[in-house]
């Protein structure tokens, strides 16, 4: 197992945190709003990470990371909020 | 000219969704200005539908059924299922749940005890229920009569005032209004033993609480007196108390979440053509990893996925 494939399975492992955090709280919509902003963090932080340790860290990748984040961000309040 | 057109926009929405030397091998669709057009539609979609919901809200808006008798019912089926005798639909204590939903709505909060300090079983005295035990769930923005319920009782706070052996009566208050700017469908239920053990709402936020036995006497408590004056006669439940039921031309939730998950997975389409196309050529270039793209919009449709309207408390 190389160190890509660690990186991708810390991913996985912070995703899967995630979605169990954002289930434990399925009654309560802000909650789960403050859940998916996290997950949101943790992901924009992990690739800055990996692209980092991958020597191809580079502000347009980072912008692309954040982009990413906040679509995510604007459809879950689109959805739990409307 | 309709050849050269047809040319033409096939460019265009070649150049859109696959990667190639004129999009600096990155397909248009996830280019920076993209990603940032699809943030500023999402924001004006959400707009939109609250814009478009208060100004035609039987076209616009939140589908709900949610009646008293389902309640009761689905309340009881849970308890029979437990070898749980059934609890009674009981005025007062309908009579309190409702003057505790108005009370929300006046007072602007979301929680067992209003801003005041008034408690859920002040609502319950003023109605005139003696209680021996008592107890308190609260639901908001639910559809459906069965998804109130359920929702209680995936809830183990809650769960326990449902299952609770001690409890004989039950009252419901399902009444809509406007919380916090918002529209919402408020379900207050209410239960009691009179003249038996007394306990209810443990903890603020859930409902498990140990009163007093001896019950405060009205006269004492001039909130309560003013409550009491508004309520109806016992014998008179209010259509707004007795359920909820519409159903607007377009449903709010089924929208959304139907343009999210279409949305979702065009982009997630746009990120596997371009990955496998970029990796076929085996063509450097500066951009995120679209597989860690997948993963994660992957999960979040997951999340998705398992999102019911409503809150309780």
């Amino acid at each position: 197992m190389n160190i890509k494939h660690i990186n991708f399975a810390v991913l996985i492992l912070i995703l899967g945190v995630g979605i169990a955090t954002f289930l434990s709280v399925a009654s309560d919509t802000n909650a789960q709003m403050w859940v998916v902003g996290a997950m949101s963090v943790c992901y924009v932080l992990w690739g800055i990470i990996y692209h980092a340790m991958e020597g191809d860290l580079h502000r347009k990748v980072i912008l692309e990371y954040f982009l990413i984040a906040a679509i995510v961000m604007i459809v879950f309040a689109t959805v739990l909020w409307t | 000219m309709g050849v050269c057109y047809d040319s033409f926009m096939w460019k265009k929405i070649h150049r859109f969704l696959m990667p190639a030397h004129d999009n600096n091998h990155r397909s248009k669709a996830l280019h920076h200005d993209s990603l940032l057009v699809y943030v500023l539609l999402f924001a004006l979609v959400n707009f939109g539908i609250r814009t478009l919901h208060k100004q035609f809200p039987d076209v616009l808006g939140y589908a709900t059924d949610i009646r008293v008798y389902d309640l009761l019912s689905e309340t009881n089926r849970k308890r029979s299922e437990l070898g749980l005798g059934a609890v009674v639909l009981n005025d007062q204590l309908s009579q309190a749940a409702k003057a505790k939903a108005q009370d929300m709505f006046a007072n602007g909060y979301w929680a067992h005890t209003s801003p005041q300090g008034k408690t859920p079983w002040e609502f319950i005295v003023g109605s005139g229920y003696k209680y021996t035990l008592a107890g308190e769930n609260l639901a908001k923005n639910f559809s459906t009569s069965r998804g109130v319920v359920d929702a209680w009782m995936a809830s183990p706070t809650h769960r326990d005032n449902v299952i609770k052996p001690g409890y004989h009566d039950v009252g419901f208050a399902v009444v809509n209004g406007i919380l916090a700017g918002e529209e919402t469908t408020l379900v207050v239920q209410m239960f009691g033993a009179s003249e038996r053990i007394a306990q209810v709402p443990k903890q603020a936020e859930s409902k498990q609480v140990e009163v007093p036995i001896e019950v405060p006497v009205l006269a004492e408590l001039p909130e309560l007196a003013k409550v009491n004056q508004q309520m109806s006669p016992a014998s008179q439940v209010l259509p707004a108390v007795s359920g909820v039921s519409k159903s607007p031309f377009i449903n709010i939730p089924t929208l959304t979440r139907e343009i999210s998950f279409l949305f979702i997975g065009i982009l997630v389409g746009i990120l596997g053509i371009d990955f496998v196309v970029v990796s076929r050529r085996k063509i450097p270039r500066v951009a995120g990893h679209n597989i860690a793209h997948i993963i994660f919009l992957s999960a979040l449709v997951i999340a998705l996925i398992t999102i019911r309207r409503g809150s309780l408390i």
